[in-house]
């Protein structure tokens, strides 16, 4: 018997494929990281499928690769050898559990944010969850495993900070769980206390098992909400009033950008370019409220913050968001309804890809000024993205790139990324949704210790280096 | 063919972003073969990059890729979920990949019968040839200002649609008459056999010409695209108006030529979009005005209009993909059983056949001109 009728065992033969046209669509995704075939795709839908794939790949050693949703970035669901296996988790797809008391939600690997919405809001409407600038129909269990960041972000961190627990069949085939669900079902309230296992599992990319369940934290959905629109000029100008107003503790969310970005949203052909006088940053300020004097009340201090810092920039402006929605239409609207709603404007060729660090808030100015002359220096149009962390404990520094995928295009993109990437790495920054590259000059810098201490604990959970090997460049 | 391809001008904007899967803030799904077959290549994203893969020859042609291709329904729900610069061009995109695909390795079976059996007896079905025997046995005219064209599937499947079409066009003293149609070409367009196309609708021209009539009736939703879209696309157009049966119902209502009957025991009727006439053509409203003027209680479904679920029988799918095409009806009839109504009711023969085939007596499935004849 074959492998794949093996695996045609587990899962059944429709949930199978070597097909030549399955083995080229999973071979890359929108990033410029190099593709590789996989040997087949398999579809499992339970626990028990999972484990049964996992003791076959034990068995017969095929390299078992991850994946989800299909919006795949940093290469990170492109097998790293040959011969490797796509295990495509999307028919686990239920949402198992909401516990509204302690805030909560179960969730299998294919619940997609649109999913979760739709699901809160029809069967829990005093609780939300949180919306990343990426298509609906992304997975968040792999989100949250891989560091994302998402629109309360600048409130309680990134999305694995979200983590009260998971379940994962172990490279070996074991199933666990972590968190306090090891007490037993419906009681998935918190991490700690106890070793923090979860860390075996967020950031390692699929290399240390398959998760089939995560526990997330939900949040209560104040009554009142509002938005801002913030323009300003300058890097170092920008990064200081956004750390003030994030220390503030005004604001829900903080979501700068590039002008250029603004103006992709009031559909500005490509290639958008900058011109002189014009702002250099727009940020979106979201803050909520128990009541509407409250709302007022946090306006009225943001406004003060602004004004404070017009006294050195006359030119900065604040604008409420029912002035932004009759400047720009109620597409406005549409954006802050839905954050996804603005992910369309990256949609302009059929690549896409970015840097993205944490950094150290003291770099964030310095960072986006370096990283605005070397993003101008290759031709690409101005797409920078920042948002403060946890408050301000840490800064995210980002440029996106939308590319049309030729030879020429991805050679210069990859060349703009390393640049890009060495900048941030000299300022202590660290890469997140690492692809390969990336993750090779982070451990030419790193202290080695720490990815001796990776690799050993690759070695323990999987001996036989059957997931996703490769990744990290471990 | 047309002579502009699509794929040429729209390709390599697409970087599967997933939007295409799902109706856009709904979260509904949105792609019957993506639900089913589940792998990225059955998702419209996984087509266009096939394409793609082709285009840049980083992809052979192989036997491997003609379930992915073949197997879409060319609804067109991922067009209206796209929001990248292509979403208009998606359904042209699969239609030309397909075209292709028929070219490098051939038509599937269940696909090649269409085209040998419009060549030999002018109609997908195989069926005896008798569109003109109609006008002896309704005693229609020669030349006439209006010509129902009935389509294939209301002339040899669900004949109950002609028939009531018939009857409400003499209810309303219509003059039309009925030519020696040839099928549309729509299941050939559909499937990637293009060539052809042009035959058939030069046909069909010179027989409505021939009639001197200035509009064409047609019950088909199918027809309806085909006549006018298509037909468009291959520099065939043909000088008279086309105009679907439920927009002519429409307008005999309000000019007072239909007269409907009261009922004091109203059926529940809920509304299927059939994609030809919604999602394709635009039309939304005809259908649900003719039900708002009858005595009946409509309820919507949940997912309607641009984000309908499709009956899963369009695209060559129900000959070649059988299985997967009731699966997908079965869908549509769950939605329309959770409305609590006792009718479906379609505007499309082709519609009406899959939905019929998947109902388990849960609900009855008719046509919207079989209610207008029964409620006029």
């Amino acid at each position: 018997m074959d492998i794949k009728q093996r695996f045609e065992n587990i899962v059944g033969t429709k949930y199978v494929s070597d097909g030549l046209g399955e083995r080229y669509i999973y071979s890359f995704d929108m990033t410029e990281n190099p593709p590789r075939k996989p040997l087949l795709i398999v579809m499992p839908s339970t626990v028990e499928e999972d484990k049964k794939i996992i003791e076959l790949a034990n068995e017969t050693l095929p390299p078992l690769v991850p994946f989800v949703t299909g919006q795949n970035v940093g290469g990170l669901t492109i097998p790293q050898v040959e011969g490797a296996v796509i295990v495509d988790l999307k028919r686990m797809d239920k949402i198992l559990e909401v516990d509204e008391e302690a805030m909560y939600m179960v969730i299998e690997p294919g619940v997609t944010f649109g999913h979760v919405k739709r699901h809160l809001d029809k069967h829990h409407p005093t609780l939300r969850y949180t919306y990343p600038l990426a298509p609906p129909y992304t997975s968040v269990l792999a989100n949250a495993l891989v560091q994302g960041l998402c629109d309360l972000s600048t409130t309680h961190g990134s999305m694995t900070d979200f983590i009260n627990g998971l379940e994962a069949v172990l490279p070996t085939g074991e199933v666990v769980r972590v968190g306090t669900s090891i007490m037993g079902d419906g009681n998935w309230f918190a991490r700690y206390p106890l070793p923090d296992l979860v860390g075996l599992f967020s950031g390692w990319q699929g290399m240390t098992g398959i998760v089939t369940k995560i526990a997330l934290k939900l949040w209560p959905k104040k009554k009142f909400e509002g938005f801002a629109a913030l323009f300003t000029f300058g890097e170092h100008a920008t990064t200081h009033l956004i750390k003030k107003i994030a220390r503030s503790g005004i604001s829900e969310d903080l979501d700068s950008q590039s002008l250029s970005i603004i103006k992709m949203l009031l559909k500005v052909p490509y290639p958008v370019k900058h011109f002189d006088g014009e702002p250099d940053y727009g940020t979106v300020i979201g803050y909520t409220a128990n009541s509407e004097i409250e709302l007022n009340e946090k306006f009225r201090q943001l406004q003060e913050l602004v004004d404070t810092a017009k006294e050195d920039d006359p030119r900065i402006v604040l604008i409420p968001w029912p002035t932004v929605v009759k400047l720009m239409g109620d597409q406005a609207n549409e954006w802050i309804d839905f954050p996804s709603d603005a992910f369309k404007v990256l949609a302009e060729h059929d690549g896409l890809t970015w840097v993205g660090t944490y950094i150290h808030p003291k770099h964030w100015g310095t960072a986006l000024d370096g990283g605005r002359k070397i993003v101008e220096k290759y031709g690409f149009e101005l797409m920078a993205f920042m948002k403060p962390l946890n408050i301000l404990h840490i800064a995210e520094f980002k440029f996106i790139f939308r590319f049309p995928k030729d030879e020429e295009t991805i050679d210069r993109v990859r060349k703009c990324c390393e640049e890009l990437l060495d900048f941030a790495l000299s300022l202590g920054a660290l890469p997140y949704k690492t692809p390969i590259w990336s993750a090779k000059k982070v451990q030419k810098l790193a202290d080695p210790a720490f990815f001796e201490l990776a690799r050993k604990i690759k070695k323990l959970l999987d001996p036989n280096n059957i997931m996703n090997p490769g990744r990290l460049d471990l | 063919m047309t002579e502009i391809s699509p794929m040429e001008e729209w390709l390599y904007s697409c970087i599967r972003c997933g939007n295409c899967k799902y109706v856009f803030k709904g979260y509904a799904p949105s792609c019957p073969s993506g639900e089913y077959f589940n792998f990225e290549s059955y998702f419209a994203s996984g087509r266009l990059w096939i394409a793609h893969g082709i285009q840049k020859g980083e992809l052979d042609w192989d036997p491997s890729l003609i379930d992915p291709i073949f197997s879409c329904t060319t609804c067109g729900n991922c067009e209206v979920q796209c929001l990248a610069p292509h979403r208009e061009h998606i359904v042209e995109m699969i239609e030309e990949l397909r075209h292709l695909a028929v070219k490098k390795i051939g038509a599937l079976p269940a696909h090649q019968k269409f085209a040998e059996r419009i060549e030999s007896n002018h109609n997908p079905y195989g069926a005896e040839h008798h569109a003109r025997t109609l006008v002896q046995e309704h005693s229609l005219p020669n030349m006439a200002s209006i010509v129902y064209f009935i389509g294939c599937t209301s002339n040899y499947r669900e004949n109950e649609i002609r028939d009531s079409t018939i009857s409400i066009l003499q209810k309303a003293g219509v003059d039309f008459t009925i030519v020696d149609e040839h099928c549309c070409g729509s299941p050939l367009l559909r499937t990637g056999q293009v060539d052809e196309v042009t035959e058939l609708a030069e046909h069909n021209r010179t027989e409505i010409q021939h009639t001197g009539a200035k509009i064409v009736i047609t019950s088909c939703s199918g027809c309806y695209r085909t006549l006018i879209k298509d037909y468009n696309r291959l520099g065939l157009e043909l000088d008279v108006e086309v105009v679907h049966i439920s927009q002519f119902i429409r307008e005999l209502i309000n000019e007072g030529k239909l007269i409907l009957k009261k009922s004091f025991e109203p059926l529940q009727v809920t509304y299927h979009d059939p994609c030809h006439l919604a999602r394709h053509m635009g039309e939304y409203e005809a259908p649900r005005d003719v039900l708002n003027f009858l005595p009946v209680d409509f309820v919507e479904m949940d997912e309607i209009r641009e984000s309908a679920w499709c009956c899963g029988a369009g695209g060559g799918c129900k000959a070649a993909y059988p299985e997967w095409s009731l699966e997908t009806a079965k869908t549509r009839i769950e939605h329309a059983v959770e409305t609590e109504a006792s009718t479906l009711v379609s505007t499309c023969p082709f519609c009406k056949r899959g939905l019929a085939d998947a109902n388990n007596d849960s609900m009855e499935i008719i046509d919207l001109c079989e209610l207008v004849d029964r409620l006029s």
